[in-house]
This record gives C-alpha cells, sequence and structure tokens, in this order.
C-alpha cells in the first residue's frame, strides 16, 4: 500500500517579496500536492526562509497570489495560517525553554481547545475534558517522538538534538494538514539525522501529513523528497523530481556546482 | 519566647499580604516584561471603589462583583490605550508610563470616590483567637488570620490556573518567549489583556484586605510599595518569590521594630526592608527564587 | 510448604499456569501487572492478566504451537510478552526468551539451536531483525508482533499481529474451554518451564532447560527467605532473557502474587521507579554505581548549605547507618543525629533514588564495591546480595537481613546445599539445578558430578560463619609455592576498588610471593595531581612520579591488611609492584573488548618486568611499541621503579 498523492493542497503564484528596496523573491510559482514532501533548497540567501515566512505569513507578499485548498488569497497571517492547520518549525529553535516538553507540547494544541477563560478558572467540567482529550493526543505525539524520558524536563536543559525533536513534536501537537519545517537537521549529528529522517518519513506516511521542508543537506532532501524548488538569489531555477532537479544543468552550475 | 512567636507570626501575617502586592507586579513583570509601578495605586483605586459601593448600600458580595468588573476592565484598558501603543519600545519607556499612569489612576480614584478615607468592613473580627489564647497565651488577630488564608487560597488558585489551564500555558509561553509564542498562534494582546486583568483582580483582593485592616487611604499607595524590596528578596519574575520573599519581610519588620527598634528610637519597621533588600542586593542581585542572567559577550 | 506461603494458592499450584490461574481465583481484582503507556500505568488484575494468556494460548495453537515445542521471545519488558511465556507453558511448550539488544546475526545460533517455528517479537525493530535472518533458519514459520507501528506495509503472510492472533484465541477459548483446561491439566512439575541461553564466554551458547520444579523451588526459597509476599512492588526493567528477571519478575511473582511493573521505555526507568517506588528491587552493581554518580555530580552543582549538609550527615551515615540497619548497638548520640541526618538527607535522597519504599533490594552479576554497598547499606536502603547462576536458577546464596558482611555473598540459601572442592571450586546441590543443558548430553555430563552436584567453575569458600566467599573464578586458581591457593581476580578486584587504580595484573601462581602490575585511573589521579600542583606530561609521566607511587603504595597495603584478615588468602599479600608506564589496551591485545586482562599475553609480552619484581630489583627499563587510534604505532619507554609493601601477619582466631 504506497502513499497516494493527491491533489494540489497549496498553489503559489507570480510570489514576489522586498524588503526596502532588496528583491527576496521574484516571481516565484510552485505548488505543493497533498500527502507529498516537497522540498525547498538553494545555497545561502536565496530566499528558502523567506518562502516559508510567505506561506505561514509572518511575510506578505508584494505580488502574487497563494491558493490555499481553492481559497484565492493575497497573502496569509500567521493566526490564519496556524487555523487553517499549517504548523511549522524553526531555524533558530523557537520553543519555550522555562516550560517543560509536555507544556510546550500542550501549547501546540492551543487552537484545537475551545473552552473560554471562565470555564478554565473554575476548572469546569467541558474545560477539564478538554484538557484530558488533548493530553492524550499529546501523549500520542510524545510516544510517536520517542521522548517520554524528556516528558517533564524543562525543554532548556536539552541537548540541541533533542529540542529540535521537541519543536517537531509541538508542531505535530496541532496535528497539521501541512507541515513547514525549516532546515529540520541542521546543526545535528549522523544519528541524529537518521532519526529526524525516519519521523519526518513516518510522519507523512502514517498521518498523510504533507511537508514542505528547507534543507541544507542535499544527500537527505533527495531521499526523502517527492519533488524539490531549487531556489537562486530569490528566482526559482528548477522544480521537478530530485533526479530531474539533479540534472538541470542550471541547478548544477548554481548550486551543485559550488559544491565540487 | 511566647512573646517572640506573637511576633513572628503577626509578622508572617501582615507578610502575606504584601505578598498579595506582589504578586501583582510578578504576573505583568513576567507576561510582559513590564515593571508596573501603577499597581499600587490599583491596589487604592480598587479599596477606593469596593468601599465606594458598599457604602452606596450594596451587598459585600454585589460589591465585590461590581469593583472586580471596574478592575478588569481598568487593566484591559491600561493594556489597549497605555501599553499597546508602546509595544516594542524600550523598558525604561515603558516604566516612565506606568509612572504616568500611577498619577492617572490616583486622581480617577479621587474624581470618582473622593479623597476621604473609608472605612472598609468585611464583617470579619480583629480579635485575637481565643483558643490560642487561652492555650498559649499567644495573641493572633483573627482578621489576621482569615486574610492570610484568604490570600493563601488565592496564590493557590493562581497557581493551579497557570499550572493546568491551556490559558495559563498559554500565559507561561508569552512571559517564556514572545516570538515564539506568536509563531504558533498564541495571540499575544489577548494574553496580555487576561494579565491585566487577573493583575486587577489581585489588586482588588489585596486592596478589600489592606482597606479593611488600615481603612481605604491614599497611604495605601505606599503601603504597596512595600512589594519592592519583597521582589528584590524574591526574584522579579517568581511567583514563590513573591511569596516567600512577603513573608520574610513581613516577619523581619516587625521583629526589627520589637527587638533593634528600642536601641535606635523606635519606627525603624517603615525603612527597615529596604535595608534588607539593599544587602540582600549585594549578596544575591537575582534574589531568591529569580533566574540568573548571564549575559553572553 | 504451606498454602499460606504462596499467599493462598493451594500447594497442588505446582506450574506456572497452575499458579497463574490460583491467583485469578484467589485475588482475581488485584494488580498483576502494570505497564506505562501514553503517560499513564494501565494495569491488569490477575483475572484480566488470566484470561489474556488463555487467549495467546489459543491463538498460538492456532498457529500450530504443540507440546514440547520452543517459543522465541524477543523484546523489552511488556506485559505481553511475560504472557507469552505463560501462554506457551499452558501448552506444555517451553519459551525462550532471547537478549532483545542482540543483533540479528547473533539470534541465528539461537533460532537454530532451538529449533524455533514461532517467534513473539516486540516491534518492528525485532521483526526486521528476524526478517533478515529468516532464509537461514527455515524452521522459523511465524513471527508475532505486539507493536504494530511501522508494519502497516509488510505483507508476508507469516507476519502475525499479537491483537489479531489473540483475538482469535481469545473466540477459541470461549468456544472450547475445556481444550485449554486440558492442556494445562497435562503440565507436570517436571516439564521444562523454560529454556535460557548461558552468554558463552567459551564456546557456543548453550541452552540451559529448567522445570517449573526448579524454578518454582528458587521463587519459594527466596520469598520464604526474604518474607516477599502479595503486597510487593517490583519494577522490570532488566533482559527477560537473564535468568534473575524470570526469577523475579516470572517466578516469583507468580509464586507470592505480587505486582510486576514494566517501564514506559528503556530511558525512562529511573521517573518510572520513582512513581512505582518498588519495595523489591534488583539492579547490578554498575547500575548502583551510576546511581551514585549522579547523586554525586548534582550535590557538587548544590549550593553550600546544601552541599555541607550532605557531607556531614553522610560522614554520619557512614559511621553508624549500615550498623543501624543491622540492628547492632550504636551509641545515643549518633543514633540520633542518624535520625535527623534520616529526615534532612537520607529520605529525600531514597526518594530521589525511587526507593522510599525498598523492603529488599538485590545485587549480584558482578563484584561490587565495599563503599558503593556501604553507601546504598548506610542511608537505609537494606541493598543485599546474591549469588547464583542460570543454571542454578540465579539461587545459591542469599544474604540473610541483619548479618550483611560486605565481602561474601551469603548463606546458602534454603533447600541449597553447598561443598567446595579440592581445587576451591564451589559446588552446589539441590531442587534448583538445571535438568539438562538443551540437545547437550555431553555438557550436562561434564557439569554435574557424580554425587549429583553441579560445578559452578566458581573458586571459593565458607568462612567461619558459613558465608560463602567468592574469590575467582575456578580455572584461574593457582598456587603459590607454599602452597596456598592464589586467586588473581579476587586480589585484583581488591585494587581496582580504589578510585585511583584502573587496572590490576597479579602474579603468584608457582612462585613465592605475590607481585603486581597497575594501571593508575587518569582521570581520579590526574584530579589529585592537580589539587597537589603536581605537573605531569601525560600517563608515563603522571605514572612514574614518586608521589604517585606513594598514593598507590598506600592502596596495595590496605588491600594487604584486607586479605590478612582471612586466613585462607593471608599468604597472597602483594610484596612487590609497579606501576605500567602505558595503559593497558584492547587495542594492543592486553585486554578483551570487554576490557577483561589478558593474563597470560601480558605475561609474556612483559616478560622482562615480572623478572624484575621476582628478580629484586629496584627499577627496570623498558620499551614497549603501541597502537594510537588512528592506526600508527608509536614506542613508549620508561624506566619503571619497583616498589616492595608492608606486609602484614595473618590475623587470628576472628571466627570467635
Amino acid at each position: 500500500m504506497a502513499r497516494q498523492i493527491g491533489e494540489v493542497i497549496l498553489d503559489l503564484k507570480g510570489i514576489s517579496l522586498s524588503f526596502g528596496g532588496v528583491k527576496a523573491l521574484t516571481d516565484i510559482s510552485f505548488d505543493v500536492r497533498e500527502h507529498e514532501v516537497r522540498a525547498i533548497i538553494g545555497p545561502n540567501g536565496a530566499g528558502k526562509s523567506s518562502m516559508l515566512n510567505v506561506i505561514n505569513g509572518v511575510y506578505h507578499p508584494q505580488q502574487g497570489e497563494i491558493i490555499f485548498r481553492g481559497h484565492h488569497l493575497r497573502d496569509m497571517n500567521t493566526h490564519a495560517a496556524a487555523a487553517a492547520g499549517i504548523a511549522r518549525t524553526f531555524q533558530n529553535i523557537a520553543l519555550f525553554k522555562g516550560m517543560s516538553v509536555l507544556d510546550n507540547l500542550m501549547t501546540g494544541r492551543n487552537l484545537k481547545m475551545k473552552t473560554n477563560f471562565l470555564q478554565q478558572a473554575l476548572w469546569w467540567g467541558p474545560a477539564r475534558r478538554e484538557e484530558l482529550a488533548n493530553r492524550l493526543k499529546v501523549e500520542e505525539v510524545i510516544d510517536f517522538l520517542e521522548i517520554e524520558h524528556i516528558r517533564k524536563t524543562p525543554v532548556g536543559r536539552l541537548p540541541y538534538g533533542l529540542q529540535k525533536r521537541v519543536e517537531l513534536g509541538r508542531a505535530l501537537a496541532a496535528e497539521p494538514a501541512i507541515l513547514l519545517l525549516d532546515e529540520p537537521m541542521a546543526g545535528m549529528n549522523v544519528e541524529e539525522k537518521q532519526d529526524m529522517c525516519r519521523f519526518i518519513l513516518d510522519v507523512n506516511d502514517q498521518f498523510g501529513t504533507t511537508i514542505v521542508l528547507i534543507e541544507h543537506d542535499m544527500g537527505v532532501v533527495m531521499d526523502i523528497s517527492d519533488r524539490v524548488v531549487v531556489l537562486d538569489y530569490g528566482k526559482k531555477i528548477g522544480d521537478g523530481t530530485p533526479d530531474e532537479v539533479r540534472q538541470n544543468p542550471e541547478v548544477i552550475e548554481a548550486y551543485l556546482g559550488t559544491q565540487h | 519566647m511566647q512573646f517572640f512567636f506573637e511576633v513572628t507570626i503577626g509578622g508572617l501575617l501582615s507578610g502575606v499580604m504584601y505578598s498579595l502586592v506582589a504578586l501583582g507586579f510578578v504576573l505583568i513583570y513576567k507576561a510582559s516584561g513590564v515593571f508596573n509601578f501603577a499597581q499600587g495605586a490599583m491596589v487604592y483605586f480598587a479599596a477606593l471603589t469596593f468601599a465606594g459601593i458598599v457604602d452606596a448600600g450594596m451587598p459585600l458580595y454585589v460589591a465585590f462583583v461590581l469593583s472586580l468588573v471596574v478592575m478588569t476592565i481598568l487593566g484591559i484598558l491600561t493594556e489597549r490605550i497605555v501599553l499597546r501603543p508602546l509595544v516594542n519600545q524600550p523598558q525604561i519607556t515603558l516604566f516612565m508610563a506606568t509612572i504616568g499612569l500611577t498619577f492617572f489612576i490616583e486622581g480617577l480614584a479621587q474624581i470618582f470616590w473622593g479623597a476621604t478615607t473609608r472605612r472598609i468592613d468585611l464583617g470579619i473580627q480583629d480579635e485575637p483567637i481565643p483558643w490560642l489564647l487561652d492555650q498559649y497565651n499567644i495573641v493572633v488577630s483573627t482578621f489576621d488570620l482569615t486574610a492570610a488564608a484568604l490570600a493563601g487560597v488565592l496564590v493557590a488558585a493562581l497557581a493551579a490556573f497557570f499550572q493546568y489551564t491551556r490559558i495559563g500555558r498559554a500565559l507561561r509561553a508569552v512571559a517564556d518567549d514572545h516570538q515564539a509564542a506568536m509563531s504558533i498562534g498564541i495571540p499575544l494582546q489577548h494574553i496580555w489583556a487576561i494579565i491585566w486583568g487577573v493583575a486587577g483582580f489581585v489588586a482588588l483582593v489585596a486592596g478589600m484586605l489592606w482597606g479593611a485592616r488600615n481603612g481605604a487611604q491614599f497611604a495605601l499607595t505606599f503601603v504597596a510599595l512595600k512589594a519592592l524590596p519583597v521582589l528584590i528578596l524574591g526574584g522579579f519574575t517568581s511567583v514563590p518569590g513573591a511569596i516567600v520573599g512577603g513573608l520574610i519581610i513581613g516577619a523581619s519588620e516587625k521583629l526589627a521594630e520589637v527587638y533593634i527598634g528600642p536601641m535606635v528610637g523606635g519606627g525603624i519597621e517603615n525603612w527597615f526592608p529596604y535595608v534588607l533588600a539593599l544587602l540582600f542586593l549585594l549578596v544575591r542581585p537575582e534574589g531568591l527564587f529569580g533566574e540568573r542572567h548571564i549575559d553572553r559577550v | 510448604m504451606t498454602a499460606s506461603m504462596s499467599g493462598g494458592v493451594p500447594d497442588s499450584a505446582d506450574t506456572f499456569p497452575r499458579l497463574l490461574l490460583g491467583h485469578a481465583r484467589a485475588r482475581g481484582a488485584r494488580p498483576a501487572i502494570r505497564e506505562k503507556d501514553l503517560g499513564i500505568w494501565q494495569s491488569w488484575t490477575w483475572a484480566e492478566a488470566a484470561r489474556e494468556v488463555r487467549g495467546m494460548a489459543c491463538g498460538l495453537a492456532e498457529l500450530g504451537f504443540k507440546r514440547g515445542d520452543r517459543l522465541a521471545i524477543i523484546g523489552d519488558n511488556r506485559p505481553r510478552l511475560y504472557w507469552a511465556m505463560c501462554a506457551a507453558q499452558m501448552l506444555g511448550g517451553i519459551p525462550v526468551p532471547m537478549y532483545q539488544d542482540a543483533v540479528a546475526q547473533e539470534m541465528i545460533f539461537v533460532l537454530q539451536d532451538a529449533g524455533i517455528h514461532i517467534a513473539i517479537v516486540e516491534d518492528q525493530e525485532q521483526v526486521d531483525k528476524l526478517l533478515e535472518v529468516k532464509d537461514q533458519c527455515p524452521g522459523l514459520q511465524h513471527i508475532i508482533y505486539d507493536e504494530p507501528r511501522g508494519l502497516r506495509h509488510y505483507t508476508q503472510p507469516f507476519l502475525h499481529g499479537l491483537d489479531e492472533v489473540l483475538a482469535a484465541g481469545k473466540i477459541h477459548d470461549q468456544n472450547h474451554e475445556d481444550f485449554l483446561d486440558e492442556q494445562i491439566a497435562q503440565g507436570r512439575p517436571e516439564d521444562v518451564a523454560i529454556m535460557l541461553y548461558t552468554s558463552g564466554t567459551t564456546g557456543k551458547p548453550k541452552g540451559v532447560c529448567q522445570t517449573h520444579a526448579a524454578l518454582i523451588a528458587a521463587a519459594q526459597g527466596g520469598c520464604g527467605f526474604d518474607k516477599l509476599d502479595a503486597d510487593e512492588e517490583i519494577l522490570s526493567y532488566l533482559p527477560m532473557a537473564w535468568v534473575g528477571d524470570n526469577l523475579f519478575s516470572y517466578a516469583q511473582a507468580l509464586y507470592a502474587g505480587f505486582t510486576v511493573n514494566c517501564p514506559e521505555s528503556g530511558d525512562t526507568v529511573m521517573t518510572d521507579l520513582r512513581e512505582i517506588g518498588p519495595t523489591y528491587y534488583f539492579a547490578p552493581p554498575r547500575v548502583f554505581e551510576n546511581l551514585l554518580t549522579q547523586v554525586m555530580i548534582r550535590m557538587e552543582d548544590a549550593g553550600t548549605i546544601k552541599r555541607g549538609l550532605f557531607h556531614y550527615f553522610m560522614a554520619v551515615a557512614k559511621r553508624c547507618g549500615a550498623d543501624i540497619l543491622d540492628g547492632k548497638p550504636v551509641n545515643g548520640k549518633d543514633r540520633v543525629l542518624y535520625a535527623l541526618g534520616n529526615l534532612l538527607v537520607y529520605a529525600p535522597l531514597r526518594n530521589v533514588l525511587g526507593m522510599s519504599r525498598i523492603r529488599v533490594a538485590y545485587t549480584a552479576g558482578a563484584a561490587i564495591g565495599p563503599d558503593l554497598f556501604r553507601f546504598y547499606r548506610s542511608i537505609g536502603i537494606n541493598l543485599k546480595q546474591l549469588y547464583g547462576q542460570t543454571e542454578t536458577c540465579a539461587y545459591v546464596c542469599l544474604q540473610p537481613d541483619h548479618q550483611i558482611k560486605f565481602d561474601s555473598v551469603g548463606l546458602p540459601a534454603p533447600g541449597v546445599e553447598i561443598k567446595i572442592a579440592d581445587n576451591g571450586e564451589i559446588l552446589v546441590k539441590g531442587p534448583m539445578l538445571l535438568k539438562e543443558y538443551y540437545q547437550r548430553p555431553d555438557a550436562t555430563a561434564e557439569s554435574i558430578n557424580a554425587e549429583g552436584y553441579f560445578m559452578t567453575g566458581d573458586a571459593g569458600f565458607l568462612d567461619a560463619d558459613g558465608h560463602l566467599k567468592i574469590i575467582d573464578r575456578a580455572k584461574d586458581v593457582g598456587k603459590l609455592n607454599g602452597g596456598a591457593m592464589f586467586a588473581p581476580n579476587y586480589i585484583e578486584n581488591k585494587l581496582k576498588f580504589f578510585s585511583y587504580i584502573k587496572e590490576a595484573v597479579a602474579f603468584g601462581n608457582g612462585r613465592d610471593e605475590v607481585c603486581a602490575f597497575l594501571n593508575i585511573d587518569m582521570g581520579a589521579v590526574g584530579n589529585w595531581a592537580e589539587r597537589r600542583g603536581i605537573a605531569y606530561a601525560g600517563y608515563t609521566d603522571l605514572a612514574g612520579k614518586p608521589e604517585v607511587y606513594q598514593l598507590i603504595e598506600e592502596c596495595v597495603s590496605q588491600v594487604n591488611a584486607e586479605l590478612a584478615k582471612d586466613a585462607m588468602v593471608a599468604d597472597t599479600q602483594i610484596h612487590r609492584f609497579l606501576i605500567l608506564h602505558k595503559e593497558l589496551d584492547p587495542d594492543d591485545d592486553e585486554l578483551t573488548r570487554t576490557r577483561k586482562v589478558r593474563r597470560g599475553f601480558i605475561g609474556e609480552k612483559y616478560a622482562v618486568l615480572i623478572d624484575a619484581l621476582y628478580g629484586g630489583k629496584a627499577s627496570q627499563f623498558i620499551e614497549t611499541e603501541v597502537k594510537f587510534e588512528d592506526g600508527r604505532k608509536g614506542k613508549v619507554a620508561a624506566d619503571l621503579e619497583i616498589r616492595n609493601v608492608r606486609t602484614f601477619p595473618t590475623v587470628q582466631g576472628r571466627a570467635a
């Protein structure tokens, strides 16, 4: 039983973004299909992170259109993106360092919890049931990521690789439709990278989560992605399966060429 | 020895009320990084509002609910009108804003309720507990004990709220890292509004209790300043620190007054806590429970 | 054998399936086993456990599992894997638990030797390993997995989810209840209950066949000895393939009817320990050592007051804690101080260690350092040592409460007879002995002598109070020219208990007296030197410092003082020693990969040093080739000093 790649869920058309006079992204179009692993690669400063920030509404492009699940939008905003099922991780881990792993994951479910301030203040029935139901979801994520042993540990005390995993956990706790991963394997050792790869593929496989990821490690990208977009100086220079991209002369010139 | 216990217990009980005021400071400081100088004024405002409503002939619980509404609105408005426009400004700007806010709230209180001292009667007797008096010959006021118990319950409830509810977690998340909180869809403004509302609630409880003891008068704003040494002792970011700090200040100022006071002519109760805090700053600047800040160069 | 010993289960319960059903009747609603899953302790009562086991047995029967078949069980300690053992036993089969961390290639031998047709494994990891070697194990017909995660895409027809097997089995059991009852009724106590493979340090692993009767006898003896009853809680975290786990978590639990707790994962054992607060606990010495190290590290980071309190009260505990635990007389002042220390330090410490409720804790498997052992006893934890092997159901000697000797393994356990052979080898006899090695009559005959004693291969002696002291492997024991028994490991272990000494090699077989090579511990001695402002330029330099020689000489003479207390070993005090110029290293073939000293090889390689030791020289020059980590070779040369050490006259009449 193979994973079924579905229809286009997210379509970006003609996205241009600039800060002051500096162009970060120029007329970029690509789409993301449901259940696929889509990678964005490119040399440093190619505009990869900017692209993710456009998708989850941190940046607002000057031109272009975002079509998300059939809705045509000028841009996104962070809250709406989170509410619509887009979760993400960050290049520089953005966890709550003073809080336990469990609490960090629970904040990932913030948007799934509906009871109001008063109900919670009084620990009213629905609030308590909601808390328990969400705790169960979070425990499933903990089990999935094999982080039982650090459940109660403050995140700040964990080694870097584990923090990355916890951050993935917080994003997963939101049960996202699309998961944006910004360099999920940066700064990890080989074993941690292998673990992370396995988790990403398992997430994609078991929950059908669509994954958009930025990664520096070319080997990893080519192994786990279904399709790859290549950016260079804010422009798209390649798009296709890993094999197609590998043979694209422009890509070899701009990216791979510099590596060898 | 008996006398010593009596003084200590009295000090601890009044210390609980210092803790209560300090708690208001800590909540806002943790969540938004603002040192809210106006907390004392809010206590004063709350006490006057409560006393005013009671004087207008309302029963105690109605007065409490109404005052709570007023204080919550005051808190939310403060956040909306004063602090939100100043987001991302340096801390000192925010601090100055809260000083301005202090004068504004004090003035507002006096416009509404007049500058006269009002009495607050919560229906709790300020008499020694007979059992303790008979058994051990120790004088402990029923009022002090009730007030302390109330404050204790409040603190426990707040702690539980922060620990075990979604909003409590969101509050801690915001306090921990604004940017990270925003990125996962926690609305900052919403959280700040709640924090200011809670601070208003804490101010109300403190105002009621202090007001019932000493009358709802302008001097309350100075009592509230005692929270400063409490915070220095306990650490600005720690809820347990506020509580322990309050207890230490309360007990030590009373003991100092009784045992050291006569040597220097008395009246040291008012400044002793500040001296203690000053000494403490030299030894442990981050406070008993505060986070040690190590600036990386 | 009284009914009350096994907590209300009648004596007719002479096999494990019958014990299980007995408990399901006698205490059906009490918890039998717990496991932490999704952050919550799930528990199963005896009645529920019995239902699950019955279902599993019927499911196995439907897959063709028959009387006498062997069932491989591979995985971490999980309730359903323990139940699988009992399910196999219900059908008259033999469970074969295997080490879950073995790589696939290492599993082939056992799978082939035991003729495994069906294996129950924990998860995808184990399934993958079995798939890797399945071609080499043609007998393997079915693989059943407990945890389905990651196995959705596996389509092999011989793979079965335990959920499905169990569901089918339960239906079968409901429809044909008498089928299983009949199977259970056919079971006899002299049937083989389990096969455990010995680690096989020499030659191929051997399957040790233990009967229901043997295990139950060992369980009964142990439970009676330590008064274990149905209220005990135990955390089961050691490999199921190890005989100790089988005795504590399976045999004793089923005999006494107490509760077994399975940790959430291998990494959460410490947390789980605190949450469960077991009353009965087993750990190998290294676990106790790691725990102590953690405590010490945490104490070094603690505030001054806390650290001061800790050290003060630890000194108090060292002085009188162990005596208080043993019920020996202690003066009033110490008693008060200890009570205060208990309040401030020991009780919180026990709590942190998850040992607040422990009544009986055991360690075994390797020699435990006396300081380590004393530490736990002194803070009020009733830690004891036991001695046993796979072939004896881990049941030969136990230390009785209040009679703890740090260097013995206690008295012969109830029902066990011990005899010391002329060469010092320990021989044991009793109901707990193995029935045989699986399909190895030769090995069976070799290990059990004509009088029915099992030859343990360990050398030791019984002291004046009847406590057994283990000194060495029997084959390593030699003789001094004077006729005294020479046990090199015994002496080396005593030396290595000092943190300054990392390795030791003792010589003496066929000589007049004992001499030794030593390696210093770079970390501990380096630290010691830095605190004294002694500068050094690496191992060779540090090892040759006169101050270091002085330090080590004191350690050696303390060992001599201890050896002198025992008439059996008093003649083997160390007369001369030297500190080697290089660390003994597996890369240079001086140690095995498991860091055991290769005495013979070292003896040849450093023959010149040995000659110097016995020739009475004051120093000796040596040059040695070494391999560096990157494969390069180099030479280390030094002029090694040789020191004489003070020896002590034998202490007489200790037994009085």
